[in-house]
């Protein structure tokens, strides 16, 4: 059936209205056929991640409720809104996470990124990118296992604890643990980061290592004197820059051990909350 | 493939879960929307919502909400956690 073209302003007026309680059927007809609007976009944005080899949970149209807490949170219209359509991809770790987010760059070279780590939005980080497809915005979430831990934790609060735990609200003690296991989440992905850093430069010299013992043990008697001494110079020098990122990496690695304790710690003590919560019901 | 879900925030819980093929789509969109009107009439608030996913157990990775309550959320990474105990490509080399 040809449906007549909705304008901007007819949008943002049924924003307006959305912002209220009740919802007239027009009004969610209305809002379906604008949702459906970004079908194209949408499929256009999850083939090309396809193609690269991920495979996306797609959300082709935000849910209405979610539409109109956002319109009632935010002073945003909703022509504005640029996560009507989106879609959400799960790395394993923060390294990975940067990797697929500068191939996502590659392929939409106008899409804005919006890098939620350094500053967390009520303790949630993750990286979204808007691309733009024929004027229609779809939002990809790129999110770490744990980033995207924290996030089901915080949206599940949300859900059967208080409604405003996922905007800074809610009870002071869940709100504290959100915040703790949001830093300690960052503490132990920037400890990974940089070990992992470390590792790269690490295994770099390891090579450039073994390919000047090569040169050496092939052409020692035919190098000049001064030559085979700046080599074993260089060799000396590698060795003992290798042994120290090595001690650097050991003590990484048990700081990584001990960001994961606190990282478990926390979570066994919101399971004996919500034990504690539930033994208060019962009674 | 396509799942709708039909999901009581309040209490956690999915009222209703249904999987379409790519290929239905429209039929999942507008079952989406039947859904919608019916619980406006009835004035029920519940979020109904379309998702693509490779498979369900990619949904229950990318969506774990709909399907685990907050202990189960929180139980499941104490223990085998995404943090893994003995990181093995951080270890490479350094150890």
């Amino acid at each position: 059936m040809f449906k007549m073209p909705v304008s901007k302003t007819q949008i943002d007026r049924l924003g307006d209205r959305l912002k209220g309680d009740s919802h007239t059927e027009r009004d969610l007809r209305l809002l379906d056929d604008y949702r459906q609007s970004f079908g194209e976009a949408y499929e256009a944005v999850v083939q090309t991640i396809r193609q690269r080899g991920e495979f996306p949970t797609g959300r082709p149209a935000k849910s209405t409720a979610s539409i109109a807490e956002k319109l009632r949170r935010e002073s945003l219209r909703l022509s504005q809104m640029q996560d009507i359509a989106g879609c959400r991809i799960v790395v394993t770790d923060v390294v990975r996470q940067e990797q697929f987010v500068a191939s996502l760059r590659t392929v939409f070279p106008g899409a804005s990124v919006i890098d939620r780590r350094d500053n967390p939005s009520y303790g949630y980080r993750a990286i979204h990118i808007i691309a733009e497809i024929s004027g229609k915005p779809v939002e990809i979430q790129v999110r770490t296992a744990l980033q995207h831990l924290w996030a089901e934790v915080s949206e599940k609060s949300s859900d059967v604890l208080d409604p405003t735990i996922k905007y800074g609200g809610g009870p002071d003690e869940w709100r504290s643990f959100l915040t703790e296991i949001s830093e300690s989440v960052a503490a132990y992905e920037n400890c990974e980061k940089s070990h992992s850093e470390r590792l790269a430069a690490s295994e770099k010299m390891a090579a450039d290592c073994a390919e000047i013992k090569k040169l050496v043990a092939e052409h020692e008697h035919q190098l000049p004197d001064q030559k085979s001494q700046e080599l074993r110079g260089r060799l000396e020098a590698l060795t003992r820059k290798i042994a120290n990122a090595e001690q650097k990496g050991r003590e990484n690695l048990e700081a990584l051990r001990r960001l994961r304790n606190d990282f478990c710690n926390l979570l066994t003590w919101a399971i004996s909350l919500l034990d504690k919560r539930a033994k208060e019901q019962k009674q | 493939m396509i799942f709708l879900i039909e999901y009581n925030r309040s209490e956690g819980r999915i009222v209703t879960f249904r999987d379409f093929d790519d290929s239905q789509r429209k039929e999942a969109e507008n079952s989406r929307l039947e859904i919608e009107l019916d619980l406006n009439r009835k004035r029920v608030d519940h979020e109904v919502v379309l998702l693509d996913a490779a498979s369900e157990d990619a949904l229950r990775l990318t969506h774990r909400r709909y399907f685990e309550d907050l202990r189960q959320i929180l139980e499941d990474k104490r223990g085998k956690g995404s943090i893994p105990d003995n990181n093995h490509r951080l270890t490479n080399g350094s150890s």
